[in-house]
Formats: structure tokens, C-alpha cells, sequence
């Protein structure tokens, strides 16, 4: 699409607004039509409408780490069929792990958008479903026991649906009457994609919008290159490491990155992140070029919408294939979120000495949810349920505190699932749901808190927890002091044990009255924690943010016996901590 | 669906034994942000007088006295007033209200704070979560614990309610919010803790989750109660004071609220459920254009409302407005939720005072920072410098700078056009006209996009609804809206700019229920939803018949939000009694898979379906004020009603001589074809070329849009 055609700035802004309120729309019909939590309430989905390229012109998040995903996969279905293969009434799906960069468990469906017999556009719309059958919890070590694999097809030719395939899906996943009503949310989605914006190209003229798509990508690259001219020129590189992969247990998995900023022009070299792994944290080389995305997004064009391909024209990403968030098959790809979480947070890390002020310190970066399964007691049917997410503790900035539980930089307007809630569905009760003092790391600017729960088993049941960053604790920067780690733990009747101390709690029986735990990590601080304000602390103490003797520990605070802060006893303490 | 239960006697006002003079007036009075308008009828000639001023927020009180005396009326006269006021809103986003403490379920302190953990800006890496109303060191853990079923897991731990007393006292608190888990499936253990708290702590604002709201989700039930708490002194002390100057000033009659759902509650109970008059004035406008579509026979209408700082979009289908169980208070990201009923309103920020603005790669925003009423738009000459909405109709021909509120305000039109120039028109290379166009059509389409949204959206075809516009800056765009989206008919009510007052005298005393009840509909026992039904109509019965008024009649209306097996999200449905008399299973599933089927264009008539909560609203009908006719013309306007000719600037034509009409000097039956202006006190509407005016018998300016030919 060229975009050197002049098209008036009032236009564009509309066609803008349009698009916006396309995906927006598509988003809410999904949510509100769709059959499982991990769509409504974590929003574990993703919208767009794509050029007839396969462009993203705007996504409605959904999941912030699908950035990615849906342009590759609708780029890998035109390949796969050709354009003049491609017609209208066809609904193009697949869940291949290895194109859209994530689990099976990501059906994506693809609709062509034509006007007047030609091809002018695909809305597109990727949705959790909650199982795609495969090993029920524990471990995977290929993809082969993820479950049911769908490689690129017509779910619907010309109309028509493929009911060979519903068939297939209808008898290889657990609880086909809810993959099957998220698919029909999936596909009214694609239908309000195509309503809208065949409604703008019909309103504005198709030459109209198709220059003000255009506008919009050369807008946001703009936006993107003058927020890379400021950052200074260099070579910037930071380390830090998973925990495991879920088989070698204790065995870390290193990740190093390496920024090069020239001009308006950054590269990021994923190069020496650690090669594919034998257990299921695994990710495509879509989910690889995300990781840098997210990163420089988040970096550059932080609230520019819709998230469009021209935020990333400046943008360079050296990835090559066979590492853990390139990997191929086939490599298990189960719980494939997690490790590039951890490798966003370390780019950020590396450009923390080129630009201090807009770089944020290491969070707690795991989802943190458990899931569950068993037998209902009370309709004696099987259940598949999730924990969480619990959120978790945010990493400071310079001049502001990290956020306390808050989802991880996987997920964005995701929502937990309210006790109220997981208690009428599920055979459990949830004791405890807190924040846990002292995990935000000291800082002159202090880290977000984590969240600690604990929920008893009413049935028997079976858990599942793929915790990372138990170790690997969210890093403090610039002299601020690391967060706590990621925790679970498994209860006897009240007996707590140490079968999940590395955070993966694979298919654990619980009978009634047993428990788990799951603790989310702080974030990281920022600054020396000598320099907080005093007041500061003692108004952490107060609102039992930080613990008295933390207090004195980290910030070197020091409060009488009436709770104010001692002012001889605070000089004292901190002018010897930092001598 | 209104099924009557009761009649009583058709009789308004109440037998005082010591009526010194005839009280035949209805006073509403609504404060605004900006304004404070009253509307009132006078019984006895049927006659509507108005009086406007500008909101006194340090004042509230000696406010509404300086509006009533300005309109010419008396409170002595009155025997009914009804009262909508910010203070609640304002109160939560200005974070002025009481010191407040939440107790919560052992266990669940940090529930509030926690919230559902979202992160709606995903990208942005200074983002920040809601901010509660209680501090931590203020939210204390009740020992005590509920089942999903209601059943007690653990007994309520009086004697450590009691200590708590004693620590709330000892820490100068000055309102309690009570939340405990699963109190929507069994309040014993909330209620109790009120008792205990009102023998320990008398008089202090006590607030419980469950008198708010019995749906699930303790994070928005935690939101609301304590909402509620936080603002209810304050509430509660300012209605007080409301009520004694009233009786000082010799008012005998009931004091009325109005709710969000633009239903009316007595003054008593406002000043417990405070929070329940979030949204009072939008509501009652929408209540005003339902009103006056009951007059015109129209059952489906958009009532849009433009303002300074925002636009507002609510829905009227089959003469009922949409009503919604919840809404957000600030904006998205650091929303605090209030899950009580309300009226369906959406929102954009866009109004008159919305600055025009260029982002990096010179793309052109409107919205949503607003120049406010300071420095205010840059014709104002207050040191704004930026060009707004308001200053793009100025420089279109649309603002006469000379009569501006009935000439109160000079407009500048140099400031106007220099900040066009030099933010906007300049750095695109337009000119200043052609960059003003642009800024309303952009304008314009964001608005639409709140129109669209409570009713494309919603499955409803928006072409075949009447857009009542009303709010200062609503009838400058209707007609530009309308087209936007292919609405026909746009009705602007007589004196837009004091609907909300005005659509007050039309609202009726309201109770709405609801009960989380978790049922499949193949296999739910309608004797028990049948007796959850008929308590929830029995205390709204109750409620509305201990009010000071009796009511014409009072209607029970039912509806369950419902939704297949396994979905998340549930629909509300609205349903006949006689469905549940009849046990109707296939009948209450149809009407939700025909719901489901026009809201999101799909259902699945094969899948079981389920109950989620139970919804009752019961509705005591007052009396109305009759139509107010207009005096008939001669079917063009009087040469007096014509106050000029003025270039005036439209896409079509370019600038072109328009004439000006006084609204004021039109007549029933009077009929003006577009291009024109037509200006009152608070506003102006635009008639575009191809638009063909005519004045209805009640006065409203009844729009036909012509073709689309922007």
C-alpha cells in the first residue's frame, strides 16, 4: 500500500476513529458472547482488521504479547492458499502452534473483507479456548500431547461450513460445547469486523480509507522514530535467567539481549537468548519478534492506538530460529507465555543506562494462576478450572513507585476471576487473598507488592502450577534492591510441604481439605533506598506496606516505640549503612 | 413488562391539616457542573417556568434558593420537590468525602485495594491502578466466613466487632462500609454487624454491601459500599440541611430524589443509599425525552445530550430508556466501579470546550482535554490558547460573538481565529475555515460513536430512532450527528438547556431489586424464584407505599439476567409475570435467545440456558404535568421572529447568508427550511441545508434531515 498519496489529516482522524471503534466493537461481541472465563474475564484473545497483505491496521486488545501472532497468521493463510484461492463466505482457520508463535489452544480465525469482488482487507480474531484436549495438566514434552493440531483450512468455503472439521474438533477436546460456542463468539466477532469496516470503506470510498490506513502507519512510525532520536546512540546489553523449563528441574535457562540504537534506527538481537528447551515453556518466532515489539513499543509509542504496523518501521529484530521463543517443531509449547515475559524485562533492563527515565524495573512476570480439574460434586460433571491470575508487583520507575498487584506484561485488561465467582463454580474455598508486605524491592522509589492466596480443596481435585521466577527474582535498577520471587506451595490438611518450592506444582492430587498457596513476586525498586523519604517510609509502615523491621533493614528507618519515626536512631542507622 | 399490582386513589399531595394557601406548584431543581436549573409546573395554570444560575458548589444550598427566587417561585407554593445534584460524583472525584473505614470478610482485607488486577494501558509502563477510598490501615478483617450457598462456614465473631467499634472510634472515623463475602446469597452476618456497630458507635454512617447491591463480584460490591460510606455524610448532611431550609422557607410537601435511574426516592432514603443518586441529571434528561415521546407517540428514541466537557447517549426502546446494573466512576484505567442500577448512558469526551490538538505526525485529535469554563475556549479572551469546538462554530458563523448567552459574553473572534491559525491551520497547510469544518467533523464522528454505541451496538437500527437533543452544545450538532449516521428525525425540546430539571417533573417514585440466583432453566424450581420475586416486589410495594405520596398505581417489573450454559456474560431479559405463572420454561428462553440473537447477531436455540440474577423493579406512578402546547402561527414565522442574516458556513455551500430565528417568538405549526439558525438563551440549533424544520404543537423544534451531502 503506498503511502505517499496526500489524503486531508480531518479524514485520516475519522477513518482512525473508525477503525478503533471496529476493533473495539468486535472485542466487546466477543467477550460478551464467548463461552469461557480465559476469554471474558482474562481477556487471553485477540482482534484486528489487516490490510489485503496482511498488515496490522488495527488490533483491539485482548492480549498485549499478541502483537504479533495475527498478522503472521494471516499472512501464513494467504501463502497457503493464494489470493485468487480466497473467497467471499470463506473463514480461514488454524491453531498451529508454530505460526501463531503460541499454544494450540489459540484457534484463529481469518475472514476475508471483499468490496465489489475484490479483496481489500481480513478481520481476524484468535481466542483461548480452554482445552484442545491433549495430556490433562502435568508435563509435555512435544507438541504431539498438546493436543489437537489444525493446520491452515476453511472452516467455511464460500459460506459453507466445514462440518468435517467441527467434527474433529467436537470429539477431540474435552468440552466441546464450550470450544464449539467460543468458536461461533469467534466467528460473530469476524462478522462485526467485516459490518464495520465494509460500513467506513462504503461511507469514505475505499481509495479514502485504504490512503488513510497509510496515514495512520506513517503517523505512528513518525511517533516511534522521534522517540528513538532521543535515545542516545549505542550498544546496550543486559542478562538475567528462567528457572527452569519444567523437566530439568533447578537447571536455568539464560537469556541475554542486545540493543543497538543508531539514529532513528533500533535493533534488537535475540541471538543469545537460550535454545529451545525439552519442557513446555516454548514459543514461536512470532512470540520472539513480539518480545522486541512489545519492548519497543512500550519504549517509544507507549499510548499511540490502534497498534499498527507502522509503529515498528524502525524497528530491526535479529532472531533466529531454534531458541526458546523461536523454537520449532516440535517442541512443547504448552505454557509458552512465561519466558518471554522475562525477556521483555531484560531489554528493559539493557536500556536502562541509555534512558533511566523511561525504563521500568523487573516485575513478577508469571501469570501465577493454578489450574484445576475434577469431578463436580454438586453436578457430578467434569470441570476444568483456573486460579488467578493473581497479579503481581510491578517494578518502580524513576520518580514513581512500582504498581502492587497487577497482571503481568503477558496480559492487559486481563480481570481475575472474583472469589465470589470461583466459589459457585468450582469445589473450593478461598482462604486467603492478600498483599504480601515486604515483596515490593527497596528502592528510592519502592516496588509494587505481590499477592498471596490461599484456596482449600472441598473435592478431590487435581493442581497444576507452572510458576517461574521463583529464583530469578524481579531485579531492582540503579542501586534499587530486588522484589520477592514467585512462590507455591502444596497443604496436607495442615501440613505445608515443599513438593512445588520451584513454583511448578505438576498434577497434584488435593482431597478435601488440602490446600495450595500461590504467592506472586514484588517489583523491583528504583534508587538507593537509603534516599526514600523518610516520610515515605513511615507511611509504608503505616498502611503495613513494609514491615518495622524491613523498615530499618532496607531503608535504615527507625520508629520509636509510639510508631514515629525516630529521627537520631534513622540519621544514625543510615549514615552507617552507607559508609 | 408492567403488570399493574395495586390501584389507589389518583390523588397527589397529602392532607397537612394546616394549609395556609393553595400549594399548586412542582419544584425540580437539578445542579449541574457548571449550571443549576429549575424547572417548575404550576397546577393551577399549567403553566412551566424555568430559572437557571451558575452552581454555587461551595454553596449548594443558598444555591438552589438563588435559582428558585430568580425563576419567580416559592417553596411555600410548592407541594412537591424534586431534587438531582453532582454532589455525589463530585464528591468521589474531587476525593473530598469522609474519613472511611471497610470491614471485610478474615482473610480479605486487601480486597478492595487489589481490585481485579487489570491493566487496560497495556503498553504504557507509567500506567497506574485505581486509587481506593479507604486507606489499608483503615481496612479491618471481620473473623467470620460464608459459603457460596449461603451456609456458615465460620460464626460472626461478635465480640471482635465490638473491639473493632471501639478501634474506629479510637481512630476518628466517620463512616464504615461493611462488605462481607457471599452477603448477595445471605445478609444475617452483614446486617448483624450494623446492629452491633449502631449500639457501639450511634450515629456514625453505617454502610453494608448487601443494601446496595445482592449481585456477586466483592471487588464491585467492596467499590460501591464503600462509595456509599465515603460519600454519605457529607450526602446525608447536605440533604439535612436541604430539607430544613425548605421547611424553613415553609415547604409542607415531599422532598424526592432523584436516582440514577431516573426514578424518584424519598429524601429519607437518599440519605442512606446516597450513592444511588450518582447520575441523577443525565438520567433525568433521558427521563425528559421519554416524557416527550409519550406525547408524540414515538417509541424508540436516542436522548442525546452535549455539554462542555462531554456528550452523553442513553436509549429508549418500546417507551422504556435502557438501564444498565453498573457503572465506572473516572476514567477507564483507574475506574472505581458502582454496581447499582443505571440508567444506560454512554459516554465521550467531547463538547464544546474540547481542545483541538496535533500529535507527533501532525495527526489531528479533538478531545478529550477540554479548555473548561477556564481559561475556556480561546473566543472567551481568557487566556486560552488553543482552539476548541466552541471556537470552530465561532469562526463557522455558527456563535453569534455578540449574543452569547443572550449577550451576557462577548466571543472574540480574532483569539479565535489566531489559535486556529497557529495550532491547527498553519502546521496542516489549511486554512482556518477548512481546519474548523475538520475539527467538528471529527467532532461529530466521535459523538456519533457514543449514539452508535447504545444502538448499533446493541443490535438496534439507529435510522429508525428520533434523536431528542437537549444540553447547551446538543443542538448546534444534531442534525450533523443525525446524517453521521443515518438518523431521519431530530427533535429539540422546548428549553434544551434545562432538560434535566424539566424531565425531573416527569420521573415516578422507583425501587429496583436484584438477587444473584445461579439456576439451569431446565431444571430451576419456580417456587423459589417466585417467592425471590415476589419479597423483592413486596419491599418495593412496601417502600413506595410508607412515601409521602400516594402513587396512581403501583407496576412490578421483572427481568432476569440470563445467559447459556458455560458463558460468562449475561444478558437482561425482560419478563412477563404471567411466564412465571405459567411456568413457561420454552417461552423465558426464547425471548433470551431472540435477545441474544439481535444483541450480538448469533444464538443458539439448541443449548441450555441459565438464571443469574433475578432483577424487580417496582414503580410508583405520579401524576404528570399535562403537554405544554404552544400557541399556533400561521405556518411560516412571524417577520418578528427573524432576527437577521449572517454568513454562515456549510460543507455544501460554503459560507452563505443564513437567516436567524428567535426561538422565542416561533409558533406551533411554523416551518423553516435549511440553511437557518435558530437561537435562544442557552443554545442555538443548526438547521444544514436540505433540513426542513417544523415547530410541533408542544412547542419542540421537530427536524426532518435531509440527504446526506457532506
Amino acid at each position: 500500500m503506498s503511502s505517499t498519496q496526500s489524503i486531508d489529516p480531518v479524514t485520516v482522524e475519522i477513518i482512525r476513529n473508525g477503525l478503533l471503534a471496529t476493533t473495539e466493537e468486535m472485542k466487546a461481541n466477543l467477550m460478551r458472547t464467548a463461552y469461557n472465563l480465559i476469554i471474558y474475564e482474562a481477556l487471553d484473545f485477540t482482534v484486528g482488521v489487516f490490510t489485503a497483505d496482511g498488515d496490522t491496521v488495527s488490533i483491539g486488545l485482548g492480549l498485549p504479547m499478541f502483537i504479533r501472532g495475527m498478522s503472521e497468521t494471516v499472512k501464513a493463510k494467504l501463502r497457503h492458499f493464494g489470493r485468487e484461492n480466497i473467497h467471499p463466505g470463506d473463514i480461514l482457520v488454524t491453531n498451529d502452534a508454530y505460526i501463531t508463535g503460541s499454544h494450540l489452544n489459540h484457534f484463529t480465525f481469518t475472514q476475508p473483507i471483499f468490496q465489489g469482488g475484490e479483496l481489500i482487507a481480513f478481520t481476524c480474531c484468535m481466542a483461548h479456548w480452554q482445552d484442545v484436549g491433549g495430556t490433562m495438566g502435568g508435563r509435555t514434552t512435544d507438541i504431539y500431547s498438546e493436543g489437537l493440531q489444525v493446520p491452515i483450512l476453511k472452516y467455511r468455503k464460500q459460506g459453507m461450513v466445514n462440518q468435517d472439521l467441527v467434527d474433529i474438533i467436537a470429539m477431540n477436546v474435552r468440552l466441546p460445547e464450550r470450544a464449539l460456542g467460543d468458536l461461533r463468539a469467534q466467528i460473530t466477532a469476524l462478522a462485526t469486523g467485516e459490518r464495520r469496516f465494509l460500513e467506513l470503506v462504503e461511507r469514505y470510498g475505499r481509495a479514502a480509507v485504504l490512503q488513510s490506513i497509510a496515514a495512520i502507519m506513517d503517523q505512528s512510525a513518525a511517533l516511534a522514530a522521534s522517540n528513538t532520536r532521543n535515545i542516545p546512540d549505542g550498544v546496550y546489553e543486559a542478562e538475567s535467567f528462567m528457572d527452569d523449563d519444567g523437566i530439568e528441574l533447578g537447571e536455568p535457562v539464560p537469556i541475554h539481549v542486545r540493543v543497538e540504537v543508531r539514529g532513528e534506527e533500533i535493533t534488537i538481537d535475540l541471538s543469545n537468548v537460550a535454545g529451545q528447551v525439552r519442557g513446555f515453556y516454548n514459543s514461536g518466532i512470532t512470540t520472539g519478534i513480539a518480545c522486541a515489539q512489545v519492548a519497543f513499543k512500550c519504549l517509544t509509542t507507549p499510548t499511540d492506538y490502534p497498534v499498527n504496523e507502522g509503529a515498528f518501521r524502525n524497528l530491526r529484530v535479529v532472531m533466529p530460529t531454534g531458541r526458546i521463543i523461536s523454537a520449532e517443531r516440535p517442541a512443547p509449547m504448552r505454557w509458552w507465555m512465561t519466558f518471554p515475559m522475562t525477556v521483555i524485562d531484560t531489554i528493559f533492563k539493557a536500556m536502562e543506562k541509555a534512558i533511566p527515565d523511561r525504563v521500568i524495573a523487573g516485575h513478577h512476570a508469571d501469570l501465577c494462576v493454578g489450574t484445576i480439574h475434577g469431578i463436580n460434586p454438586g453436578d457430578r460433571r467434569f470441570f476444568i478450572g483456573f486460579t488467578g491470575p493473581l497479579g503481581g508487583g510491578w517494578g518502580a520507575k524513576r520518580g514513581e513507585d512500582g504498581v502492587s498487584a497487577t497482571v503481568c506484561i503477558n496480559d492487559g485488561d486481563t480481570h481475575n476471576g472474583p472469589t465470589e465467582q470461583l466459589e459457585v463454580k468450582y469445589p473450593i474455598l478461598v482462604e486467603r487473598f492478600a498483599l504480601r508486605p515486604d515483596s515490593g524491592g527497596g528502592g528510592t522509589w519502592r516496588g509494587g507488592l505481590g499477592v498471596e492466596t490461599v484456596i482449600r480443596a472441598l473435592s478431590p481435585m487435581t493442581v497444576d502450577t507452572y510458576v517461574d521466577r521463583v529464583h530469578c527474582k524481579p531485579w531492582g535498577l540503579d542501586a534499587g534492591k530486588e522484589g520477592a520471587g514467585n512462590d507455591v506451595r502444596i497443604r496436607r490438611k495442615d501440613q505445608w510441604l515443599d513438593t512445588a518450592t520451584n513454583g511448578k506444582a505438576t498434577s497434584v492430587r488435593l482431597q478435601p481439605g488440602d490446600g495450595f498457596m500461590m504467592r506472586s513476586g514484588g517489583g523491583g525498586g528504583f534508587g538507593d533506598p537509603l534516599l526514600r523519604p523518610v516520610t515515605q517510609v513511615a507511611e509504608d509502615i503505616a498502611e503495613g506496606y513494609v514491615s518495622a523491621s524491613a523498615a530499618a533493614a532496607v531503608y535504615g528507618v527507625v520508629l520509636d516505640a509510639e510508631g514515629r519515626v525516630d529521627e537520631v536512631a534513622t540519621a544514625h542507622l543510615r549514615a552507617a549503612a552507607k559508609a | 413488562m408492567q403488570t399493574p399490582l395495586t390501584h389507589e386513589a389518583d390523588g397527589v399531595g397529602r392532607s397537612t391539616g394546616a394549609v395556609q394557601r393553595p400549594r399548586r406548584l412542582r419544584i425540580a431543581v437539578d445542579i449541574g457542573g457548571t449550571f443549576t436549573d429549575l424547572a417548575a409546573f404550576d397546577e393551577a395554570t399549567g403553566q412551566l417556568l424555568f430559572g437557571k444560575a451558575l452552581s454555587t458548589h461551595d454553596a449548594l444550598v443558598r444555591g438552589i434558593q438563588d435559582t428558585v427566587e430568580r425563576a419567580g417561585v416559592a417553596f411555600a407554593d410548592a407541594q412537591l420537590f424534586l431534587h438531582g445534584s453532582t454532589i455525589v460524583i463530585n464528591t468521589l472525584l474531587e476525593r473530598t468525602g469522609a474519613r472511611t473505614a471497610l470491614l471485610i470478610t478474615e482473610g480479605f482485607r486487601d480486597v478492595y485495594e487489589i481490585g481485579r488486577v487489570n491493566r487496560p494501558d497495556a503498553y504504557n509502563l507509567f500506567f497506574n491502578k485505581h486509587a481506593p477510598l479507604v486507606k489499608r490501615s483503615l481496612c479491618f478483617e471481620v473473623p467470620e466466613r460464608l459459603r457460596a450457598d449461603g451456609g456458615v462456614h465460620r460464626p460472626l465473631d461478635e465480640a471482635k466487632v465490638r473491639r473493632l467499634a471501639q478501634e474506629l472510634a479510637s481512630r476518628g472515623v466517620e463512616a464504615v462500609a461493611v462488605l462481607l463475602l457471599h452477603s448477595y446469597r445471605n445478609p444475617r452476618h452483614e446486617a448483624r454487624v450494623r446492629e452491633i456497630l449502631r449500639e457501639e458507635l450511634p450515629g456514625l454512617f453505617v454502610s453494608v454491601s448487601h443494601d446496595l447491591s445482592q449481585e456477586y463480584r466483592e471487588f464491585e460490591r467492596a467499590s460501591t459500599v464503600a462509595a456509599n460510606a465515603y460519600v454519605g455524610p457529607l450526602v446525608a448532611d447536605y440533604l439535612a440541611r436541604l430539607e430544613q431550609h425548605v421547611a424553613q422557607q415553609g415547604f409542607v410537601g415531599a422532598f424526592y430524589v432523584v436516582q440514577s435511574t431516573g426514578g424518584l426516592f424519598p429524601v429519607q432514603h437518599a440519605r442512606r443509599d446516597c450513592v444511588r443518586m450518582l447520575e441523577s441529571g443525565p438520567a433525568a434528561g433521558v427521563i425528559g425525552a421519554q416524557a416527550i415521546c409519550a406525547e408524540l407517540d414515538l417509541p424508540d428514541a436516542i436522548a442525546f445530550d452535549m455539554g462542555g466537557t462531554t456528550a452523553k447517549a442513553g436509549v429508549i426502546v418500546d417507551s422504556v430508556p435502557l438501564t444498565t446494573g453498573s457503572a465506572l466512576i473516572g476514567g477507564y484505567e483507574r475506574a472505581l466501579p458502582v454496581q447499582v442500577p443505571m440508567m444506560d448512558i454512554f459516554e465521550v469526551g467531547t463538547g464544546g470546550g474540547s481542545i483541538a490538538r496535533l500529535s507527533e505526525g501532525n495527526a489531528l485529535r479533538v478531545g478529550p482535554k477540554s479548555a473548561g469554563s477556564t481559561p475556556g475556549p480561546a473566543c472567551y479572551g481568557r487566556g486560552g490558547t488553543e482552539p476548541t469546538v466552541t471556537d470552530a462554530n465561532l469562526l463557522l458563523g455558527r456563535l453569534d460573538p455578540d449574543h452569547f448567552l443572550g449577550g451576557a459574553m462577548r466571543l472574540d473572534l480574532t483569539a479565535a481565529r489566531s489559535a486556529m491559525q497557529e495550532r491547527v491551520a498553519a502546521p496542516l497547510e489549511l486554512d482556518p475555515v477548512a481546519a474548523a469544518d475538520g475539527i467538528l467533523r471529527i467532532a461529530v464522528v466521535a459523538m456519533s460513536h457514543a449514539v452508535k454505541a447504545v444502538t448499533t451496538e446493541r443490535g438496534l437500527d439507529a435510522g429508525r430512532f428520533t434523536m431528542v437533543t437537549y444540553g447547551g452544545a446538543g443542538p448546534m450538532h444534531a442534525s450533523a450527528i443525525a446524517r453521521e449516521i443515518g438518523i431521519r428525525r431530530v427533535l429539540i425540546p422546548f428549553a434544551p438547556g434545562h432538560f434535566s430539571a424539566y424531565g425531573m417533573l416527569f420521573s415516578d417514585l422507583r425501587y429496583d431489586y436484584v438477587r444473584s440466583c445461579f439456576r439451569k432453566l431446565a431444571d430451576v424450581d419456580f417456587a423459589e424464584v417466585e417467592a425471590m420475586y415476589r419479597e423483592m416486589a413486596a419491599e418495593g410495594r412496601e417502600a413506595i407505599t410508607q412515601s409521602a405520596i400516594k402513587p396512581g398505581a403501583v407496576l412490578e417489573a421483572r427481568a432476569a439476567d440470563m445467559r447459556y450454559v458455560g458463558q460468562e456474560h449475561a444478558v437482561t431479559v425482560e419478563l412477563p409475570t404471567a411466564l412465571f405463572a405459567a411456568q413457561d420454561r420454552t417461552a423465558i428462553k426464547q425471548r433470551f435467545d431472540a435477545l441474544h440473537e439481535v444483541r450480538y447477531g448469533t444464538c443458539a436455540p439448541a443449548e441450555p440456558a441459565e438464571l443469574v440474577s433475578l432483577r424487580s423493579t417496582s414503580t410508583g406512578l405520579m401524576r404528570k404535568p399535562p403537554g405544554r402546547t404552544t400557541e399556533h402561527g400561521r405556518g411560516e414565522p412571524d417577520t418578528a421572529a427573524l432576527r437577521g442574516r449572517r454568513q454562515v458556513y456549510f460543507r455544501a455551500t460554503g459560507f452563505a447568508e443564513t437567516p436567524i430565528y428567535l426561538r422565542a417568538a416561533l409558533r406551533a405549526g411554523d416551518s423553516i427550511a435549511g440553511p437557518a439558525l435558530i437561537e435562544e438563551h442557552a443554545s442555538t440549533t443548526v438547521l444544514a441545508p436540505g433540513d426542513t424544520l417544523r415547530v410541533d404543537r408542544f412547542g419542540n423544534l421537530d427536524i426532518a434531515i435531509g440527504s446526506d451531502q457532506a
